[in-house]
């Protein structure tokens, strides 16, 4: 039995504590028009926020603010100085008639400001692309044509390009769309991962409730109909009684499969530890989650153990 | 595009009919039985006085006709329909410091254009050249009209051209956003065109100029004008060696550049200006037409075979290149008009890419 990997990825480590945004009143919208109340969260390192709600609600128009690709109507929106922040768009946006190999997308995340002029800063960066495909479980997909990949292979690889560049904040538009269940589950499975192992801050804007209830740490709920923003803490917002009624039951379902798997996986810790062991000594991704043993069966448990080899398979 | 490779600067064709009214009163002097060339047969040639076969020496250069003539005069004899390729073929090499330069600018122009084209196609921005022609025109006939009608003397047409070309390019960059960027060329082309048409009822007497002040001829490249396309493809060359990063990742992906914190407004200003330069440049030297055609072809052909932006532009570059050179060579051995010639030879690369991206998909599925 090989000794699992417990080396640190050659990037920054925030403290698990560490608030990367904070946001206050902020309202978001076009042209002056408001879409949503006022929005005021606080999104710290190792948490996985999910914004969820109906077609139309102003999910990736509050995501593009965030990300300053839009301006804010007014409130407040603060990124901590030394964030770095990286982006996984939805895929049907990108342009799939410039060709580009796999690790042409991976490369060209890694510049950030005005570093593009720096003949030599992909050199210094081949390790943080070559941590970012073995996360991502890219690696083999290397020499392959991007736009030959199935949903969830191009996901990955647009994840490793976000990671290329060691961001301390991932942020992620539609991650799932026009993928199947089981595809869904990789991603979700894998960001949890990422979340862990690198320890950094995760947002996605998701229209699945069933799979974001399962992984998420936090919700932010957009209702427009009823105009209403709610955020927090998954099972506080599932408690919510303005959400109950609505979506209470399906958070709600996701946080006891999720807490049941936790407990089974507690149960039976030997031998899953074991079996990890012997699957993760190729691939540095699940290395670290030792931590995760000291929680009980409560909900910020990750899922590397059960799922770590999932994405090994091609799709 | 009207004006195609057929113009030539006044100055330089008086010169040059000067020359060959000389020439043919000594060549049938002494009895050889050289005839003139017929007519280009080239419908889009606005005036038959101006042929424009790169096979017709006396044409390309008057500045050093005379002693080139005696290749000119080979080439004429005969049967004016035929020409001995092999015989030509070591003819325009040998009398490379006649026609060197015009072909060196068809392949320079090519290059640069085919190299640029890469990121044309890639932004849906085919008509980007056209649409400046347009605008160029419009600042033309406005700093004409600004002249004769209001007595405003200080803006000189070249200046007017440039102030119209560059507003044109920061309205598209920063005005408009990249999905409404097609329409808007639309909008930019007909603008200069109608715009053209209108003030140029005014100014009646003056609009002859700017089609010579426009539109060059690939046919008879003066050495400074090939010195300025040098010069102007070397700095817009190391520009783009030296930031193409920055310049793939904002093609590839603006939102994503903006995120990770690119100067992506820069990044899209520098590269449609560098566009705008390449195109004012090559259109004054070459014409519109071979213009067109190598900001677009190569670039198209190269981004069906190669596997990433990068080899693209190399290949694309090579292409264009190719295109520029051989097609005038092509109009030197079949006697054909210029700018249509290159302009053909870079149609010829998209099924040539074709040809090798279907040979490329047989071989990866062959074991």
């Amino acid at each position: 039995m090989s000794a699992i990997t417990t080396e640190v990825p050659p990037f920054e480590r925030a403290s698990s504590t560490e608030r990367v945004l904070e946001c206050e009143e902020l309202r978001v919208g076009y042209d002056g028009h408001a879409l949503l109340p006022g929005v005021a969260f606080s999104l710290h390192t190792s948490q996985l926020w999910a914004i969820v709600g109906d077609n139309g609600s102003g999910k990736t128009t509050l995501l593009k603010t965030l990300l300053g690709l839009q301006s804010p109507l007014s409130g407040e929106l603060r990124w901590q100085e030394r964030d770095r922040v990286g982006y996984v768009p939805q895929r049907a946006r990108l342009d799939l008639s410039a060709p580009a190999r796999v690790i042409d997308v991976v490369r060209g995340g890694v510049d950030r400001g005005w570093s593009f002029l720096n003949p030599f800063h992909i050199n210094k960066h081949r390790e943080a692309i070559a941590q970012a495909m073995r996360d991502t479980n890219t690696e083999q997909l290397a020499e392959q044509m991007f736009s030959h990949l199935s949903e969830g292979q191009k996901q990955r690889v647009l994840m490793a390009r976000a990671l290329a560049s060691e961001p301390s904040v991932l942020v992620l538009d539609e991650p799932t769309s026009a993928m199947d269940m089981q595809a869904e589950h990789d991603v979700f499975t894998l960001l949890d991962r990422l979340r862990h192992v690198r320890q950094i801050a995760i947002m996605l804007v998701s229209h699945h409730l069933p799979v974001v209830a399962e992984f998420a740490t936090h919700v932010l709920l957009l209702d427009r109909e009823c105009d209403m923003v709610l955020a927090g803490p998954i099972e506080k917002i599932a408690s919510e009684h303005r959400c109950r009624a609505r979506y209470g039951r399906i958070l709600q379902e996701g946080i006891e499969r999720r807490n049941a798997h936790l407990c089974s996986l507690d149960d039976g810790h030997d031998h899953i530890h074991g079996h990890d062991h012997d699957h993760d000594h190729d691939h540095d991704y699940d290395h670290g989650h030792d931590h995760t043993h000291s929680h009980d069966c409560g909900h910020d448990h990750h899922h590397a153990h059960s799922h770590s080899h999932s994405n090994e398979e091609e799709e | 595009m009207e004006g195609d490779d057929s113009q030539v600067s006044a100055d330089e064709f008086e010169a040059l009919a000067n020359a060959l009214e000389e020439d043919e009163a000594e060549t049938s002097g002494d009895g050889s039985g050289a005839e003139a060339p017929e007519p280009s047969p080239d419908a889009s040639a606005p005036d038959a006085t101006q042929p424009e076969h790169a096979g017709t020496p006396e044409l390309s250069h008057g500045h050093d006709l005379t002693h080139h003539h005696d290749h000119g005069a080979e080439l004429l004899s005969g049967d004016p329909g035929f020409v001995d390729p092999e015989m030509s073929l070591s003819t325009f090499f040998n009398s490379w410091d006649l026609f060197g330069d015009s072909a060196m600018a068809g392949a320079v122009a090519g290059g640069l254009l085919g190299f640029l084209g890469v990121y044309v196609v890639l932004r849906r921005m085919v008509f980007l050249s056209a649409a400046l022609s347009q605008t160029a025109s419009l600042g033309i006939v406005v700093a004409f009209f600004l002249q004769i009608s209001l007595g405003v003397g200080f803006i000189s047409p070249l200046l007017g051209a440039l102030i119209a070309t560059f507003t044109a390019i920061v309205a598209l960059t920063l005005g408009v956003s990249q999905d409404r960027r097609d329409s808007m060329l639309g909008f930019v082309f007909l603008l200069g065109a109608s715009g053209t048409i209108l003030l140029g009822t005014r100014i009646v007497q003056e609009i002859q100029d700017v089609q010579t002040l426009l539109f060059g001829t690939a046919v008879a490249v003066v050495p400074g004008d090939f010195k300025l396309l040098t010069g102007i493809a070397a700095v817009i060359g190391a520009l783009h060696l030296a930031g193409w990063r920055g310049f793939v990742a904002v093609v590839f992906d603006s939102e994503d550049a903006r995120v990770r914190g690119l100067p992506t407004r820069v990044i899209e200003l520098t590269l449609l200006m560098t566009i705008a330069l390449a195109v004012s440049v090559s259109t004054r030297v070459l014409g519109a037409m071979p213009t067109f055609a190598f900001s677009v072809l190569p670039g198209m052909a190269a981004l069906r075979i190669a596997r990433n932006i990068q080899r693209a532009l190399w290949l694309a570059t090579i292409l264009g290149a190719i295109a520029g050179f051989t097609g005038y060579l092509f109009a030197f051995l079949f006697e054909l008009p210029v700018g249509a010639s290159q302009a053909f030879v870079a149609l010829a690369c998209i099924p040539f890419a074709e040809v090798v991206h279907r040979i490329k998909i047989a071989l990866a599925k062959s074991p």
